[in-house]
């Protein structure tokens, strides 16, 4: 039972992170490989706070949710935008944010060195599970990152499909050049969905040390989970994306799970199984889940 | 008054305009040309969705050469672009919301309302997907989405495309329309050069990037009658 709970948890929290990496691929174009990294400024606000102030690292989640929208805009006005704007290709800034991640985990670990001198505590290494509890018999991170999600997604579709500025931000990501046309600011569109995807991955983030520990070095690991749900559900789908993140959640918990209960502890090569999935979906349905049962679950193509 | 002054413009690297001088005043002014002639290019370029190496754009005096295409929208500047001219996975209720962007909410109602009566075809498909509209219909959403804002200047690429011979020149009439009751001033690309001419108060012919003819449309119909026997 405990396999299944975390593997829900986990399934949760990659949807936020991979609902975020495909909002910003949709609409800017930019294949963020940093977006793993956005998470830590979620995990390290919380722990900052957790350190200095004794505030719950749940209370955080607001602050965190802050924190990675500014760095996310931060992110994509400094070093992506002006890319975008001279039309750099797809592997240019892929590059770039590569180049953002090696940054951010530099910045990630000499904040902890800052952070452990500061607090005497490990900030290089570290993990909530002991701050957390149960209600009704459950693992409140397992009730809180399934609301987070549920809320996420009635959010979204409120915002796309009621607001103005929801089908503005549609209609940018369908066709921008017709869109400036139409006097929506695509440029503060995309600046707006690079706060949303910050965010939701900083948001992830503050939930993430409730399930496993946290290395500067963890969102550059967690990237590839990231990309293979994201791929999986069709790279251009945000409900797609939810999808795979769910497929790609469960089978790395559960199958390395079923195959350590056979061969021994192996858990180390969960990854091997996303980048497996990721594969299978770039050889045998390109377009992911999402192109399979599109008319169903794709919303923007 | 939009007027363009020695324009040089293209896509990237690639030279399309070269010294084209033209202006868009009271009336209707017509731009032809044989197809890939830039004609289109004038227009997207006047819109700020190209590249410009040289020449300048005033509004009313005003230098507008660098300004995004957003605000030019908010100036009061509307474009129908050629092709790509409504969003196919969004309805057609959708679509005349984002063409209205910019208007207060109770304007907009009011406005949708207004281009509804000229395209009263609209109607029925309004919760419709614009991408599974005939031609013609979807000719009709993209002709009323760049009439929904309350527009000073407007600039229309080929507004009978898709439509048949009748429609078309209904299309026409509801433009000299437009001029006479609101003034506008109205640039016009068109295949259909008869039926353009004959609402137009100035014509323009371009090849290869350039306008060679710029003058009265009767004019332009007599020198270009014995190409056409
Ligand atoms: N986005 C683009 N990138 C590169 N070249 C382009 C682009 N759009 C148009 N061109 C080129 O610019 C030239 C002028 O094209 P333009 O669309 O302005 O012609 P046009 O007069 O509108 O033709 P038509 O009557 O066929 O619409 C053509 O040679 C075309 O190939
Ligand atoms: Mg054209």
């Amino acid at each position: 039972m405990f396999v299944v709970e975390g593997a829900l948890v986990y399934s949760n929290l990659l949807a936020l992170l991979s609902i975020g990496l495909t909002i910003t691929y949709i609409t800017t174009g930019v294949p963020n490989f940093a977006q793993g990294s956005f998470a830590l400024f979620g995990s390290y606000t919380a722990l900052t706070l957790l350190h200095t102030l004794k505030i719950h690292p749940y209370a955080s989640v607001p602050l965190a949710f802050a924190v990675g929208g500014l760095a996310g805009v931060a992110v994509y006005a400094l070093a992506l935008k002006p890319l975008v704007k001279r039309e750099a290709s797809i592997v240019t800034l892929m590059i770039a944010t590569l180049a953002v991640d090696l940054i951010l985990l530099g910045i990630f670990g000499a904040y902890s060195d800052f952070l452990e001198g500061l607090t005497g505590k490990s900030a290089k290494k570290f993990i909530f599970t002991s701050y957390d509890f149960s209600i009704f018999g459950f693992k409140t991170i397992l009730l809180f990152s399934t609301f987070a999600i549920l809320l996420l997604l009635a959010s979204l579709s409120a915002l796309f499909y009621r607001t103005k500025f929801g089908i503005a931000l549609r209609a940018s990501m369908e066709n921008p050049e017709l869109a400036e046309v139409m006097g929506v600011n695509v440029a503060r569109t995309r600046t707006f969905s690079w706060f949303l995807s910050g965010a939701l991955a900083s948001t992830a983030g503050c939930f993430l040390p409730f399930r496993q520990e946290i290395v500067p070095l963890t969102g550059s690991l967690i990237i590839v989970s990231i990309f293979a749900a994201s791929i999986v559900g069709g790279i251009t789908s945000i409900y797609g994306s939810v999808l795979g993140s769910y497929i790609v959640g469960f089978s790395e918990s559960l199958l390395t799970f079923i195959i350590s209960l056979a061969f021994g502890q192996i858990l180390v090569y969960s990854r091997v199984i996303s980048l497996i999935m990721m594969l299978i979906a770039l050889v045998l349905a390109p377009k992911g889940l999402a192109g399979v049962v599109k008319k169903k679950w794709s919303i923007y193509s | 008054m939009l007027q363009i002054k020695g324009l040089n413009a293209g896509y990237r690297e690639l030279h399309i305009l070269f010294d084209v001088n033209a202006t868009i005043d009271r009336g209707i002014t017509a731009f032809l040309g044989p197809n890939g002639s830039g004609k289109s290019t004038l227009l997207k370029s006047i819109f700020g969705l190209t590249t410009i190496y040289s020449g300048k754009i005033t509004y009313n005096g005003k230098d507008i050469t660098g300004i995004p295409p957003h605000k030019k929208t908010r100036m009061g500047i509307s474009y129908l672009p050629q092709v790509d001219n409504v969003f196919p996975n969004l309805s057609v209720r959708e679509n005349l919301i984002i063409a209205g962007y910019t208007l207060e909410k109770s304007e907009l109602k009011e406005r949708i309302d207004a281009v509804l009566t000229i395209f009263p075809e609209l109607e029925r498909l309004m919760s419709r997907k614009a991408g599974v509209l005939s031609g013609g219909e979807r000719q009709f959403l993209a002709i009323a989405s760049s009439l929904i804002r309350n527009a000073d200047v407007l600039m229309l690429d080929e507004p009978t495309a898709h439509l048949s011979a009748e429609v078309s020149s209904q299309v026409f009439s509801k433009i000299a329309d437009l001029r006479d009751k609101l003034n506008l001033k109205i640039a016009i690309v068109e295949q259909n050069i008869h039926g353009v001419l004959e609402i137009s108060d100035r014509a323009n012919f371009m090849v290869g990037g350039r306008i060679v003819f710029s003058g009265k449309p009767q004019e332009l119909l007599e020198r270009l009658a014995p190409a056409n026997e």
